[in-house]
């Protein structure tokens, strides 16, 4: 059984508290990603499933069992590093073998089960290599590979397409997709890319300061952040931030005084507000805020414009083509349900959907 | 690029920087390797040619000094002694320098830091002033004149050498190896053993054939502890150059010090694939 419950842990190196007691529960076969910007404690969580890491407080429990004391060898697990953590003295077939020779499964059968996990990653033809002579995307598969061989309760990836290039990590992303659609097993996937999260995981966790910000299916987190820091993660290019005091009829009065109307009403009757609206959710229309063209960057399928409105720039996806030119004014027309209500803070500067 | 590649190759070799670079290894080499050359040259003169002014570089070649020294200095019996001294204070410093090189590069330990650094402040202490103690502590213990003496002796600056050097190899490998071997089933000798030690072979050729040198060539605690039985080679070649009463006889001199640097040199040539990879790259392969 894949499950994987995680109770209150707590982590903390000497006085220093990195982890603030994390909860979260994981179903056999699930996909779950844990993501964040570097430092949220997201990679020490994986580390402390994996058994790398001791646990400072609370519970681990993989299978049902409590794994607090229990050496790495005997959780049942593989892990995917994101330096691949290849033994450059062994070929391809030895890598991948090397964990069912440290269980003393018989020669005929690790051969079978090399031989099987090569075939569904292509690595046949180069079984009799050294990691050394294989390209980044392929030290990757083998990296799979040896995970896939064990057949464990609990696959753990540690940021595994960080390494390569933009290219090839969508394409291993899909293949790290397909492959749990096809073996079905438990998967806890650390990443600091949204955008990966969002496309592989059945749920996604994300963590911010050793704390869990929000968790649920990727597409909730899209449509209901629950916070401003998820709201500013989530989603590629960032979520629009405009911070303001709510007036009488349903008006926003930004800091220079210029007041925008808002076809909804904040649900929790603040007074202070920042207010999100994601790129994609501005319509171009004859009525809404006005805005001043600055920028059209088009790509073809879509068009990215950043317009100045009232002093702030943002960002508006239009789908396919614009006749917007740079100096136009334009009227900005949100639907009702895309606007999102947040308490009046700092908006947080995250890198991620840039870096990504 | 590739066809241009060549042109500029060919325009380095031309400039002159590249020749006086070219003219300043081969000055190198000559005050380095002229010694060595005179020193094989004289062992195989005659007494008269050995002495002539100016110095003779050609001349009748003969073995008579080899012959006749090699009998009267018990001289295989010191070679014999040598290898062992040698062979026996390299390999045990390897088997404990090495672990704990591991120790201190990998194990999470209060204080692994300090550990580290007194040893290795060990080594500031000048072996002369630790050869007289060593002496008195072997007579106490009966161990003069026998190679575990010597083995244990050449231990205490070698084991300080060999976890220093295999530290460094350690530390540049990446710590992933080892727990991606601990969860494929090892526990952390196993990742050492398995993983961490096939990698580091050739940081750890290297470091074990410079800890045979160094000990092959040792002269102070082998002259202090031993006398006749376990005596070494560079103990004969002292006494040699020392002879007071028949002053220094240079043919055997020569000789004998043939006799000490081929074995080297040709252990060196033999392992050099090995000892220039392990100094090159620290066994650091991804």
């Amino acid at each position: 059984m894949g499950t994987v419950q995680i109770r209150e842990v707590r982590k903390s190196y000497g006085a220093v508290q990195v982890l603030h007691g994390i909860s979260i529960d994981i179903e056999d076969g699930e996909f779950v990603a844990l993501v964040g910007p570097s430092g949220c404690g997201k990679s020490t969580l994986l580390r402390m499933i994996a058994g790398l890491e001791s646990i400072s407080g609370g519970d681990i429990a993989i299978g049902n069992r409590v794994v607090n004391n229990v050496a790495p060898k005997d959780r049942d697990i593989a892990m995917v590093f994101q330096n691949y953590a290849l033994y450059p003295h062994k070929n391809v077939r030895d890598n991948m073998g090397f964990a069912l020779q440290q269980r003393r499964v018989p020669k005929p059968e690790i051969a079978k089960r090399v031989n099987e996990a090569a075939r569904i990653l292509g690595l046949e033809h180069l079984l009799d290599r050294k990691p050394r002579q294989l390209s980044g995307g392929q030290r990757q598969r083998v990296a799979m590979g040896r995970a896939i061989v064990r057949d464990p309760n609990v696959f753990l990836f540690d940021e595994p397409l960080s390494n390569l290039d933009a290219k090839l990590r969508v394409q291993m992303r899909s293949e790290i997709k397909e492959l749990h659609q096809r073996l079905k097993t438990t998967t806890i996937y650390v990443t600091h890319d949204q955008i990966e999260a969002m496309t592989l995981a059945d749920r996604v966790v994300v963590m911010n300061g050793g704390v869990v910000e929000q968790e649920g299916p990727p597409l909730e987190l899209y449509d209901r952040p629950a916070s401003l820091f998820v709201a500013a993660f989530i989603g590629s290019p960032p979520m629009n931030f405009l911070q303001g005091q709510i007036i009488e009829g349903n008006g926003l009065r930004l800091e220079d005084n210029t007041v925008l109307g808002l076809p909804a009403a904040d649900p929790k009757q603040r007074r202070q507000v920042t207010i999100g609206v994601r790129p994609e959710h501005f319509v171009i229309a004859e009525t809404g805020w006005p805005a001043t063209v600055s920028i059209v960057e088009p790509t073809g399928s879509e068009t990215q414009i950043t317009a100045r409105l009232a002093g702030q720039l943002i960002r508006i996806l239009v789908r396919g083509r614009t006749s917007a030119m740079p100096g136009d004014e334009i009227r900005l027309a949100v639907t009702p349900g895309d606007i999102h209500f947040f308490d009046a803070a700092p908006i947080p500067e995250l890198a991620s959907a840039e870096d990504a | 690029m590739s066809a241009r590649a060549p042109a500029v190759s060919y325009d380095a070799r031309n400039t002159l920087g590249h020749r006086l670079r070219i003219l300043a290894g081969i000055f190198v080499s000559i005050v380095f390797l002229f010694p060595i050359y005179w020193m094989v040259l004289t062992s195989f003169k005659q007494q008269v040619d050995i002495f002539t002014n100016p110095p003779t570089f050609f001349f009748e070649p003969t073995l008579a000094t080899y012959k006749e020294y090699m009998r009267r200095a018990d001289i295989v019996r010191r070679i014999v002694n040598t290898i062992i001294v040698a062979a026996g204070s390299g390999l045990l410093s390897i088997v404990v320098g090495t672990m704990a090189g591991y120790a201190l590069a990998r194990i999470r330990l209060r204080g692994a830091g300090t550990i580290g650094l007194i040893i290795l402040l060990s080594r500031g202490v000048p072996p002369i002033a630790l050869a007289v103690p060593m002496f008195l502590v072997a007579r106490k213990l009966g161990l003069t004149d026998k190679h575990i003496t010597l083995i244990l002796a050449y231990s205490t600056f070698l084991i300080p050498y060999v976890m220093w050097l295999m530290r460094g190899f350690f530390l540049a490998l990446p710590k992933e190896l080892e727990e991606s071997a601990m969860i494929d089933g090892c526990s952390r000798y196993g990742a050492f053993f398995k993983i961490i030690l096939p990698i580091s072979l050739p940081g750890l050729l290297s470091t074990l054939i410079f800890s045979m040198i160094l000990a092959w060539e040792e002269l102070l605690f082998a002259l202090v502890l031993t006398n006749r039985y376990a005596s070494t080679i560079p103990v004969a070649i002292a006494g040699i150059a020392g002879d007071t009463v028949n002053g220094a006889n240079w043919g055997a001199l020569t000789a004998v010090g043939t006799i000490t640097v081929v074995p080297v040199v040709i252990f060196a040539l033999l392992v050099q694939k090995w000892l220039i990879k392990g100094l090159a790259d620290g066994a650091t392969k991804g």
